[in-house]
């Protein structure tokens, strides 16, 4: 990441990167580097080399497995018994476990942030650093929302693998929906169903983080962690 | 046991313990109780002591200095990671964090399972400590000869169903006991046949042999009217009432 980062004055240097983007076939560059019109301008760099798809991809299975492991981890490797013989409610546990995601992902957010400015003011790129947090803010959102997910699965099953393999799924299938829509006309009409829009398409790196889409994605974790709730609290544990 | 502590919920009828609805007060429930699973697992990234200040946390305030007495007297080091114990030693620290709260119930699941013959004798003691201290110890085991010697009470379950819940000396005075006497001469079959209890009768030379459920007294008055040399019982065990009833 760093060293991506590191190879910016190069490539911004090099008008020809530019060149080669829009001899690219236009759906080849917008599934891999996105809604980008040019890579040598510092948004346009990280866009297309972090922002679209490496750094969610970390954020969605770095989250994942936390998510899946809050619960159902806990009760696939047998140590939820003896927790849950302690005098706390499982709506308790689920939502401290809840908090203990969004720390650990807020701080991986942070680290994520911290090391992409440090290179960004090492190189003397010509980028706000705030925004760079924001675009993170994003990721770490998304990330949130399938952590959540994996979170739920886990609470209705002890089925760890299930809830890794489905939000897994759902994830890369939500990327190449918001990635292909703009590009494929039966496609196009759904784009707005794929949680990557919500997370990228305001380009939170150039224009700040968008409101409306903050909200659809903290909304969902919202509803996600109620589901969680009510499903953990009724159900039979696994010895 | 995973029913009173709320794992699990009953597809009809209610528990209760201390008098509160296992369903609807568990939290009050586990605020009394001591478990230990049957399939203890661990925090393995942990050192025992870890795991055990960890534990001791959700419980609120607990005397420390209890828990560290225990681990002392179960000799378990509770600086090492948790991953480099043996099955015994992780037991330990099952037992340590079910009685470090001195709880008014200790619900255990297969206690010993693991531990060596030293330990187990330990764990007997402790069982007896918190009896004399007046607190419940609720154990499920298959060691019948643990059962028989820390238990006062006992239940068995077959098939699901709650088939025996007796004292212990209860069931083993109402269990068939195996009787021998040896008389100086030949003795008449008729005084022993139909007496109160007396079952299984075979007589040879001056030898009689029977099975005696409850009390031996109608036996015994019988027998006085001979010259009695020796007489033998043998005490049933928990095995063989098990056994039975199970048969």
């Amino acid at each position: 990441m760093i060293l991506t980062i590191l190879f910016y004055p190069s490539v911004s240097d090099s008008p020809e990167f530019d060149d080669l983007l829009h001899n690219m076939p236009e759906a080849l560059a917008k599934l891999f580097i996105g809604e980008v019109s040019d890579i040598t301008s510092p948004e346009g760099y990280l866009n297309s080399q972090l922002f679209v798809l490496l750094m969610p991809l970390l954020f969605l299975f770095f989250s994942i497995s936390h998510g899946s492991g809050a619960i159902a981890g806990e009760e696939e490797s047998g140590t939820l018994d003896l927790l849950m013989s302690y005098p706390l409610k499982r709506s308790r546990v689920l939502m401290e476990k809840f908090a203990a995601m969004v720390v650990i992902i807020l701080a991986f957010g942070f680290v994520f942030w911290f090391s992409i400015a440090v290179s960004a003011v090492i190189i003397g790129m010509d980028i706000i650093l705030w925004r760079i947090a924001e675009a993170t803010l994003s990721g770490v959102f998304l990330g949130l929302v399938f952590g959540t997910l994996s979170l739920t699965l886990g609470c209705s099953g002890n089925n760890r693998g299930l809830s890794i393999g489905v939000t897994s799924a759902l994830g890369v299938a939500a990327y190449f929906l918001n990635a292909l829509a703009p590009v494929v006309n039966v496609l196009e009409p759904l784009q707005k169903l794929s949680l990557f829009y919500y997370y990228i398409e305001a380009d939170p790196l150039s224009n700040g983080l968008d409101l409306a889409h903050v909200v659809v994605l903290l909304g969902l974790t919202g509803i996600l962690l109620a589901v969680a709730l009510l499903t953990f609290d009724r159900r039979d544990l696994v010895a | 046991m995973r029913l009173l502590l709320d794992f699990i919920r009953p597809t009809s009828g209610r528990a209760e313990l201390f008098g509160l609805d296992a369903r609807i007060h568990s939290v009050d429930i586990r605020q009394r109780v001591g478990y230990l699973p049957g399939e203890l697992e661990t925090y393995t990234n942990l050192t025992g002591r870890e795991m055990l200040t960890y534990f001791a946390s959700l419980r609120g305030r607990i005397d420390w200095n209890y828990a560290e007495v225990l681990a002392e007297r179960l000799e378990l080091d509770l600086s090492r990671s948790i991953k480099t114990l043996s099955k015994g030693n992780k037991q330990k620290i099952g037992l340590v964090q079910a009685f470090m709260h001195k709880p008014e119930l200790l619900l255990l699941d297969e206690p010993t399972s693991g531990l060596d013959p030293l330990m187990q004798q330990e764990f007997y003691i402790m069982v007896r400590e918190a009896k004399a201290e007046g607190r419940t110890v609720f154990l499920s085991s298959h060691v019948l000869t643990e059962v028989e010697r820390i238990a006062d009470r006992i239940g068995i379950i077959r098939e699901g169903k709650l088939i025996l819940e007796e004292a212990v000396t209860t069931i083993k005075d109402k269990a068939l006991r195996q009787l021998e006497m040896h008389f100086a001469s030949s003795v008449p079959a008729e005084t022993f046949n139909g007496l109160p209890g007396v079952r299984n009768l075979r007589i040879e030379n001056n030898i009689v042999y029977c099975s005696i459920e409850g009390s031996v007294d109608a036996l015994i008055k019988a027998a006085a009217q001979f010259e009695v040399i020796n007489i033998t019982s043998h005490e049933p065990d928990l095995e063989e009432i098990f056994l039975a009833y199970y048969s």
